[in-house]
């Protein structure tokens, strides 16, 4: 039985909404969601919430404190950076498993209250080993960015390349948190915070919320849908140190996106990736941890990476990434791997606006968290898989 | 009209217990200046920093060993910006798998000469040999040590 | 594909302990999912999927599934994590093994009250504006649960027998905390013995479309509102409102279920829970929970307790009733059960589970 996405809602991110309280933000989101589905409350039968760390937004449970419609089934998520995709995932699956004919997921980042991201986010590390060493995402892509440029030949420029593509997208996308004309010489000039990496390559602390209606396929009607091709999330294992010996997948290999993407093009009937899928909605937290996605999304092998790259520049075949302006322009933890779900189906919707592809027939999104350790591939299609 | 907004400090306390193989490894380091590692029963490897069981086989650890004091560098980053908890920057951490070890450990890199970053990540590009230095005073933690270029 | 009403309990296993130092939190999680699927009996071949509940608030980090997951056996899995109750984590990985998404699943939920503080926890889940100025814990609610339910005459004279049930079968029970945890103190009209014990748990199954020992019959979950007074108080309208679309999806009543393991913070919430399934008339609750052995016949939160365990703990202590294994406890040969879960914020969400036995 397939599943569509026919509403889609989004308050739109930026670094703080001082005129909001956190339970305001998920009734906007939602609000959109159900205009654009064109439903009611009323005829949503559960309501599944997607909320990262408690301590970014300092409330504890804070989905708990906007309850949407009345007595309705309802469950929280909190699967780190891919909470936006593990949410759209599990409405997929009471939907397939007949135990809801529509489901509103939404997610909440509240980060804007946070008086320091990375002090959170130090505490996502083992307390035993690590704690009195704290480690960061950053240092962790950075670690990885190193290894990336000494085994297939990336340069700073490469990562500097991506992060400007993704901040030139992000000014068509009128959602986007940062909206700047930035250039690749403009990232390379930007402060070092852990070589390799420059400041604009990471990502912005972005607030917001983001809300779908999912429904079986009794309930679309005439309405326009996203259909759920695909829908894939692998974990792997914590250590990092484990992966850099594992014969097959080290470090830099994203086993975890490349078994994902596998098992999400298998049920959506893909076998050529780079030639069916006509955009792509990357998670990548910084401009760097894009090159691994490429070879775990098909797109090419991970030494023609840096090739593929500059490809994306001239020649108008490739799929286009991040037309949203991606993590780049916006990202609210929680809710960023909705989002590229939510940009996904705009994109084979049609109802992208200014940063509209061009014939998307397919789409593909991921989530990535915990340091590359969970992976989610969803692919929307605008007719159900095969 | 005032936007209202309320101050908040999360001050959460709370005791992690480390359990008995974290701790037999921290009790090594600092007793004996070693570092040790646990075996897989079922893949046979040996996992540094030692643990209970291997969440790949879902299977219990037996065989404590001790690696290094040597090993190879894996890969690394130098960090710029002063980050809570870290010392002053700039600094190096790398993973580095320790001689017998299946696993690499991350720690800090000192004694290296950072004055130019960039020649610095090329130094280290080359994924240098290293070997363990303990601090004078080991109190039982992982920051009891860290790795200097051979 | 599985339909509805063939998802089936392969292997079950629950642990309370109380600050143990030889084992971490993963260590322990790795103990009580290791039991579960050795008790299935078919190792880890064909398990392809994990679904959790734990809270990055009572784990102590953030995003705390990156250490727990591959401890619950998650390595190269489909595995999500729900910072919710374990029944209702239970009830997503039931939905998963009828949508064809898997063939066996580990359900697992822990919370170790030995290392984070619990009331201080507690009182950050509530609004910060309106609520937590006054310093409100759930227990409070609890509390003023109780005193309501007393207000509209509830039978208040089988209060200590109830509770003496409950600590005669706390201490019977072989998977009971017997020495440490931490009791809060109470607040009127509550005493110190109808305040949970708080342990360290881990709960763990493993399910499939498989038939096997135990089946689930029917499932419900339902919610209410976030402000503590704009709820139906006493009468815990989304357990009555779970437990209806449960035993419907069961075709049954609550009086054709042979035993309950309700999951209640405290003494009074367990009878109101009675009441609220329709197995208890209004106001008889305590009644019915001091007199009937069927009722929470493993101790209930005297036994132990720790979010967001409960409802999985109570989803186990079911099982192995219908297995007639439940040791010292074991109340005759139940054929059907009703387990159920909540969630916070003091009890704001709620799931119930119904199981029969094969």
């Amino acid at each position: 039985m397939s599943v569509a996405i026919i509403g889609v809602g989004q308050t739109g991110y930026r670094r703080s909404f001082p005129d909001k309280s956190s339970r305001e933000l998920i009734w906007e989101a939602a609000r959109l969601a159900l205009e654009d589905a064109d439903l009611d409350i009323d005829a949503i039968d559960m309501v599944i919430s997607g909320v990262a760390p408690d301590a970014l937004a300092g409330e504890a449970s804070v989905e708990r404190t906007a309850m949407l419609g009345f007595g309705k089934p309802f469950l929280r998520i909190n699967t780190g950076g891919v909470t936006g995709s593990s949410t759209v995932f599990a409405g997929n699956t009471f939907i397939r498993a007949k135990r809801a004919r529509a489901v509103l997921v939404v997610g909440l980042e509240r980060m804007g209250q946070a008086t320091s991201s990375q002090q959170v986010f130090n505490t996502i590390f083992d307390p035993v080993y690590e704690k009195d060493f704290p480690l960061t995402t950053i240092t962790m892509a950075a670690l990885r960015a190193s290894m990336l440029m000494r085994l297939y030949g990336y340069t700073a420029m490469h990562w500097a390349k991506i992060a400007a593509r993704s901040y030139q997208n992000a000014l068509k996308n009128p959602l986007a948190h940062l909206h700047v004309d930035i250039t690749p010489e403009d990232v390379l000039n930007s402060p070092l915070l852990a070589w390799p990496i420059h400041r604009y390559e990471a990502c912005p602390m972005s607030e917001g919320a983001c809300a779908m209606v999912l429904v079986n396929d009794q309930m679309v009607g005439d309405r326009t849908p996203a259909w759920i091709q695909g829908a894939a999330s692998i974990t792997d294992s914590y250590a990092m140190g484990d992966r850099i010996h594992r014969p097959g997948a080290t470090l830099v290999d994203l086993l975890s996106l490349k078994l994902a993407a596998q098992r999400a093009y298998a049920q959506a009937g893909v076998d050529k990736p780079r030639d069916q899928v006509r955009a792509i909605e990357l998670y990548s937290a910084f401009s760097s941890a894009e090159a691994m996605a490429y070879p775990a999304l098909g797109m090419c092998e991970a030494s023609d990476g840096p090739r593929f790259v500059e490809d994306q520049f001239t020649d108008p075949k490739i799929p286009v990434f991040n037309p949203s302006g991606g993590p780049q322009g916006a990202n609210p933890v929680s809710v960023t791997a909705m989002v590229r779900i939510a940009e996904a189906a705009l994109q084979v919707r049609d109802m992208a606006g200014e940063r509209q592809v061009a014939d998307v027939d397919r789409a593909v999104a991921t989530g990535q968290g915990g340091a590359t350790q969970f992976s989610t591939v969803c692919v929307l299609g605008k007719r159900p898989a095969p | 009209m005032d936007l209202v907004k309320i101050e908040g400090k999360w001050n959460f306390n709370y005791t992690y217990f480390a359990g008995e193989s974290a701790s037999r490894f921290f009790h090594e380091l600092r007793e004996n200046h070693r570092i040790m590692g646990t075996r897989c029963t079922k893949c046979r490897r040996l996992l540094v920093p030692a643990r209970a069981y291997c969440d790949v086989c879902m299977a219990p650890t037996d065989e404590w060993e001790e690696v290094g004091p040597e090993g190879t560098l894996e890969t690394f980053t130098i960090i710029a910006t002063a980050f809570p908890g870290l010392p002053p920057p700039p600094i190096v951490m790398a993973y580095v798998t320790l001689d017998g070890a299946d696993t690499a450990l991350i720690n800090l890199v000192h004694g290296m000469d950072l004055s130019d970053i960039e020649v610095a990540a090329q130094k280290l590009n080359k994924l240098p040999r290293v070997k363990v230095e303990f601090v004078d005073e080991p109190t039982g933690r992982i920051t009891d040590f860290s790795f200097k270029l051979i | 594909m599985a339909e509805v009403g063939s998802v089936y309990i392969e292997g079950a296993a629950l642990e309370f302990s109380w600050a143990d130092p030889r084992r971490n939190l993963m260590e322990l999680i790795y103990d009580t999912v290791s039991k579960a699927v050795e008790d299935a009996g078919q190792g880890y071949d064909g398990i392809d999927s994990v679904v959790l509940a734990a809270h990055d608030l009572v784990d102590g980090r953030s995003l705390s599934s990156m250490v727990t997951a591959p401890a619950a056996g998650a390595y190269l899995r489909d595995e999500v994590r729900y910072s919710d109750d374990g029944a209702g984590a239970f009830a997503a990985a039931v939905a998963r093994i009828e949508a064809g998404e898997s063939e066996r699943t580990i359900v697992a939920a822990w919370g170790r009250a030995s290392e984070h503080d619990v009331e201080e926890l507690s009182r950050q889940l509530f609004d910060r504006i309106f609520l937590a100025p006054l310093g409100l814990q759930e227990t409070h609610i609890c509390a003023v649960n109780a005193q309501k339910w007393r207000i509209n005459g509830g039978d208040t004279s089988s209060v200590e027998a109830a509770q003496k049930r409950r600590a005669v079968a706390a201490k019977a029970n072989p998977r009971a905390l017997q020495s440490g945890g931490w009791r809060s103190t109470p607040a009127y009209p509550l005493e110190s013995d109808h305040l949970p014990l708080w342990a360290d748990a881990v709960a763990a199954v493993v399910i499939s479309g498989k038939p096997s020992s135990v089946r689930v019959k029917g499932l419900g979950l339902s919610s209410e509102p976030y402000w503590p007074g704009d709820r139906g108080l006493a009468t815990a309208p989304a357990l009555q409102r779970a437990s209806e679309r449960a035993l419907a999806e069961a075709g049954m009543t609550a009086h054709e279920i042979d035993l309950f393991e309700l999951d209640g913070m405290t003494l009074y919430d367990e009878a109101i829970a009675l009441e609220a399934v329709g197995y208890a008339a209004k106001g008889q609750g305590m009644r019915v929970l001091a007199e009937d052995q069927r009722c929470n016949p493993s101790g209930g939160s005297a036994a132990g307790y720790s979010v967001p365990a409960m409802g999985l703990a109570r989803i186990v202590e079911a099982t192995l009733q219908l297995r007639a294994t439940a040791g010292a406890v074991q109340v005759g040969k139940p054929r059907t059960a009703m387990a159920s879960g909540l969630s916070v914020t003091a009890a704001q969400t709620q799931t119930v589970i119904i199981l029969e036995a094969q």
